[in-house]
């Protein structure tokens, strides 16, 4: 077949998506289902094959995440506890098999509200970095999201890898999603919250949640009636209305509006809660 | 299922009740009720090890030389008409080898629909397969790609440029209903049933319930996608199938393409799964026919997504129950009516009110049913088709009655249990409920079970237990034929066209035949999936192993006789009759008298004969018109509800069955415990989302349609009654969809007992587990 592409370098790349209608594949994970056929449609570009873009690199401005790098060889690798809610996301997507194949960039260009990578990279104030042939840049995730399955990805750019910069690396994170069943499910409401704290004390907070608006996003104002709380009285100043303000959920075949809204302020408590507890001597 | 049907049987019944029970098969109990031989042991799966080494052939296994490969394009749409159908790009593409369209699929006529008024036909769709230009469902064939790989099919499958001109289609369950037909029978019952005025006695009843329960569509997920081989021979054409239906398949092919019947050979001797989905649709037809339009070999397996499009499933179903009770909970009124869908061109009624006509004593009743007709796949049987979901209705609603009575929900169907068939009157041939009811409750510990909702906590988690019966309908067909070929050597082989679809047919007939024919299991020879073989009816409504079963014992009946002709006045048997010996020890031993007894190898050498062999079909199943005979079980089961999130976790379940003889405790314990699983799906999880708009089914895949996984399903204890039934061959009645019946019920009512949340909708979602809905 002529229309599969897995180009060696960024340049070949670049140079074969500059024609236009080039789809680039990673995992396939969601790609391939997403077709409803047999075969991927069009012109497809591989880019499992390009240098760099496969696994993690720590330097002094912090961390590197190539887009490639599947949700096994996250969930193995050695990191910070900033990055463990990002490791527990790794192992609830899908089954084995997904995350074998799966891979944290290719979750962010699929852009879905139910994105599982996502909660995690926006508690690190992750950069994703985009090649394109008029050069590289970089964007906030937050910025990079744009919708439902829309990304500021430009049609002949590629997301080549994600940056944690140094500054988000320190404290502890925690993941929890929520799903009508144990396992191999697709996220009611997901969390990931990233506690600093000094002296009993909370001295930096992210939260956020996925599944419950157009992408999942931050809580600035819960975080900061977090802020300097008491760790042991963290968890109930975590308010259902706080939550419900920074919202949009949907009413879906998977939950109704309103609990997806009281589902993800009580995992935010549970997560808080989890991150808080006093650690055995 | 019409009127004449209905009486018809009834006039049978009548006949049946006034002749003397021991001129009707069952009549005199089955002498091998209750013998300790090789039925009852462990056996494990003969086919086991071949299994397990991947040398078992499946029918899209099969290598053949000149072997291709079909693709089929779906229809996109509900109902419409092809505009514009261009082939050229996918017959231009490479290894490309046929594009079958209705312009040029050979006219064929319609498949009969499989019925009880046409035993033989095995037709689940009564619609044109590639006749004309015109689209009745979505998903519906519009074309066949033949390749020289499976690979160019599938690209040249998507070249094909389809324009279609969409007519208004009928796909609303709700907006349907007012043009509902109400059917003159459901299978062999007339279906509109009522015994005195029963809306009245629940209006004046002490205690009542009376509410709606709906059930979704579910869909087929047998672990072997449908597939077949075909290859035609001048005009002998052998199809390798995945079968619930070998004989049954060949005769309508040879029906529809107008060859002699034996001139056709279904082969089909291992099915990985079937649960009433194996059965005859479109890409049978299709791939025979491209096969004889290239004059090769052709291979055609469905994907996933098309059992779901071109397989039928479970039907949607609103149904009604309503009980009135009297103040000591004796049942006063008991209605259960509703709707499902079932077009004109599908086969299965979906007999959710079946069940219930025969589980509980009541004074008064009303049953139902009513069919709605939509442009859909037509649905078809469905592991239980009818009980399982059923069984949710009446059973959560028995739960109901009792927590408004403040009665325990096991003493109140204790104190309804009837002592003949509650509207016939009709003998049950065994039913031991009640036994299972009070093993169960022992053995699950159902005295630590609170009376009220949400009085058991562990931390957030709320516990709470409950119950549920569950009954499925003995059925044994008639017509099925057995060869039983006996060698010298005192080895037997038995041949039957039977279907094996991992259940242990052939297993437990070798267990069977070693008892009744008096040899070791080493000795016997059990061979079915084959059409050449003598015909066997399909595998369906649990009836297939007291089918076989029959065929056995009539065919051994006939074996002795033979042999004691061929024995002749220098045996020690001369003078015996056939009623004066039985087969034993691998011989035939006058019962009387057990010193003159003969080997099978000494008769047959003494009559100078290598072999004999006799053909014998059972004898018509009289019996089910004589006895009411159903299999019942007792389902208990614990659960887990988070009161912060919902989630539900089943933790236990218990199945106490009282099915007859268990012929084979290993297999028997999986084959129920398969059911009951299947019946935890239906509970959480399982449901077809259905696009009302564009009459297209949304979730196609095993991705977001969720049967349960390892993590899901609890530990399972299964036991059983173990009492014979006395009027069936070898006391037992078929096991392969009682498991399933019940269990749904017994989830949704320990659901109440955790939350005092009563759902009456199926799948227990946890959305709908917190909040205001359903307090």
């Amino acid at each position: 077949m002529t229309d599969f592409l897995r180009p060696a370098t960024v340049e070949d790349a670049l140079a074969l998506m500059a024609a236009g209608g080039v789809v680039p594949l990673a995992g396939g994970t969601d790609l391939y289902p997403a077709t409803q056929r047999r075969a991927l449609p069009g012109l497809v570009l591989d880019v499992t094959g390009l240098p760099g873009l496969c696994g993690i690199t720590t330097g002094p401005a912090g961390l590197r995440i190539g887009a490639a790098t599947t949700w096994t060889a996250l969930a193995r690798a050695t990191l910070p506890p900033a990055l463990a809610a990002l490791q527990q996301a790794a192992v609830e997507v899908g089954g084995i098999q997904i995350q074998n194949a799966g891979t944290i960039g290719g979750n962010l260009c699929n852009a879905s509200p139910a994105a599982d990578g996502v909660p995690p990279l926006l508690v690190l104030d992750t950069e994703v970095e985009l090649v394109g042939h008029r050069g590289i840049r970089r964007l906030p995730l937050s910025q990079f999201l744009t919708g439902p399955r829309q990304t500021a990805r430009q049609a002949d750019e590629l997301l080549t890898a994600l940056h944690i910069p140094a500054s988000a690396l320190s404290g502890q994170s925690h993941f929890r999603k929520l799903g009508a069943r144990a396992y191999l499910v697709i996220s009611i409401a997901m969390v990931a919250v990233r506690l600093d704290l000094q002296a009993g004390r909370i001295s930096h907070a992210a939260l956020a949640v996925g599944a419950c608006s157009a992408t999942a996003c931050r809580l600035p104002q819960v975080e900061s009636a977090l802020t300097g709380a008491p760790a042991a009285e963290a968890p109930a100043l975590i308010r259902d209305a706080d939550v419900a303000a920074a919202l949009s959920p949907l009413d879906d075949l998977r939950a109704t509006a309103a609990y997806r809204s009281g589902a993800a302020a009580e995992l935010l408590r549970r997560s808080v809660a989890t991150l808080c507890q006093p650690v055995p001597a | 299922m019409s009127r004449v049907q209905n009486t018809l049987i009834e006039s049978v019944r009548k006949v049946v009740g006034w002749v003397p029970e021991r001129w009707l098969p069952g009549g005199t109990p089955d002498p091998l009720i209750g013998r300790h031989g090789a039925v009852g042991t462990q056996l494990a799966q003969l086919d086991g090890p071949q299994k397990v080494r991947g040398a078992a052939r499946f029918a899209a296994e099969v290598p053949l030389e000149g072997l291709c490969y079909a693709a089929l394009v779906n229809s996109p749409v509900t109902r419409g008409r092809i505009t514009r159908l261009d082939t050229a790009a996918a017959e231009a593409a490479p290894g490309v080898l046929l594009v079958l369209t209705y312009r040029n699929m050979p006219r064929l006529g319609l498949v009969p629909l499989m019925g009880v008024t046409n035993l033989g036909a095995v037709g689940n769709s009564a619609l044109p397969i590639l006749q004309d230009d015109q689209i009745r469902y979505n998903g519906q064939v519009m074309a066949l790609v033949l390749a020289e790989t499976q690979q160019q099919a599938d690209h040249a499958a998507r070249l094909i440029d389809l324009s279609v001109d969409t007519a208004p289609a009928l796909s609303d369950f709700q907006a349907a209903k007012p043009e509902a037909r109400t059917p003159a029978s459901i299978l062999v019952e007339r279906n509109e049933q009522s015994a005195g005025d029963a809306e009245a006695a629940l209006r004046q009843a002490a205690f009542s319930t009376d509410a709606t329960y709906t059930t979704p569509g579910h869909n087929h997920a047998a672990i072997e996608l449908h597939g077949v081989t075909a290859h035609w021979t001048g005009n002998r054409l052998v199809l390798h199938d995945a079968t619930q239906a070998v004989a049954p398949t060949a005769a309508a092919l040879a029906k529809l393409f107008g060859l002699r019947r034996e001139d056709v050979r279904v082969l089909s001797p291992f099915v990985g799964g079937g649960f009433g989905a194996k059965g005859f649709w479109d890409h049978q037809v299709l791939a025979v026919a491209a096969a004889r339009m290239v004059d090769r070999p052709v291979r055609l397996m469905l994907s996933r997504e098309a059992v779901f499009r071109m397989v039928g499933g479970r039907s949607p179903t609103e149904q009604r129950v309503a009980i009135g009770a009297d103040a000591e909970g004796r049942f006063t009124a008991l209605i259960h009516t509703g709707y499902s869908v079932m077009p004109p061109y599908s086969a299965s009624p979906e007999q959710y009110t079946l069940g219930t006509r025969s589980l509980y004593r009541a004074q008064s009743y009303r049953f139902g049913q009513k069919h709605l007709d939509l442009d859909i796949v037509p649905n078809t049987f469905m592991r239980a088709p009818g009980e399982s979901v059923g069984s949710f209705a009446v059973e959560s609603a028995v739960d109901e009655l009792a927590h408004a009575m403040d009665i325990d929900p096991v003493e109140l169907r204790l104190r309804n249990e009837p002592e003949t068939h509650p509207l016939t009157g009709t003998p049950f041939s065994q039913r031991a409920l009640a036994t299972a009811w009070r093993q169960g409750a022992d053995r699950f510990g159902w005295d630590a079970r609170s009376t009220m909702p949400r009085a058991r906590r562990d931390g957030e988690w709320l516990l709470g237990m409950g119950c549920a019966a569950g009954n499925f309908p003995y059925v044994r067909m008639p017509s099925g034929a057995l060869r039983i070929r006996l060698t010298r050597d005192g080895q037997a082989t038995l041949s039957t066209s039977a279907q094996d679809m991992g259940m242990g047919t052939a297993t437990v007939q070798t267990q069977h035949a070693a008892d009744r024919l008096g040899l070791p299991l080493d000795a016997i020879t059990f061979e079915m999936g084959d059409s050449d073989l003598p015909a066997a009816p399909v595998a369906g409504g649990s009836s297939q192993t007291v089918s076989i079963a029959a065929a056995i014992a009539a065919a051994a009946s006939k074996l002795t006789v033979e042999l004691l002709r061929l024995a002749g006045n220098a045996s020690p048997l001369a003078g015996l009759r056939a009623g004066e010996v039985r087969l034993a020890e691998g011989g035939l031993v006058c019962i009387e008298d057990p010193t003159r007894r003969e080997t099978y190898g000494d008769i047959l050498t003494r009559a100078g004969r290598d072999e004999i062999s006799v053909t014998e079909t059972g004898a018509p199943p009289l019996e089910i018109f004589k006895y009411a005979m159903l299999s019942h079980s007792a389902n208990f089961c614990e659960v887990r509800v988070s009161d912060v999130t919902g989630e539900l976790r089943v933790t236990r379940l218990l199945g106490v069955f009282d099915v007859g003889t268990i012929l084979n405790p290993r297999m028997a314990v999986s084959q129920l415990r398969g059911g009951m699983i299947m019946g935890l799906g239906m509970a959480l999880s399982e449901e077809v989302l259905f696009d009302e708009r564009s009459g297209r089914i949304m979730n196609p895949g095993l991705a977001d349609y969720h049967i349960p996984a390892h993590l899901d399903v609890p530990e399972i204890d299964v036991t059983w009654t173990g009492i014979p039934d006395p009027r069936s061959p070898l006391g037992a009645r078929g096991i392969g969809e009682i498991g399933i019946t019940g269990v749904a019920a017994a989830i949704a009512n320990a659901v109440f007992n955790a939350t005092g949340k009563r759902l009456r909708d199926l799948p227990l979602t946890l959305d709908r587990l917190i909040g205001a809905e359903g307090a």
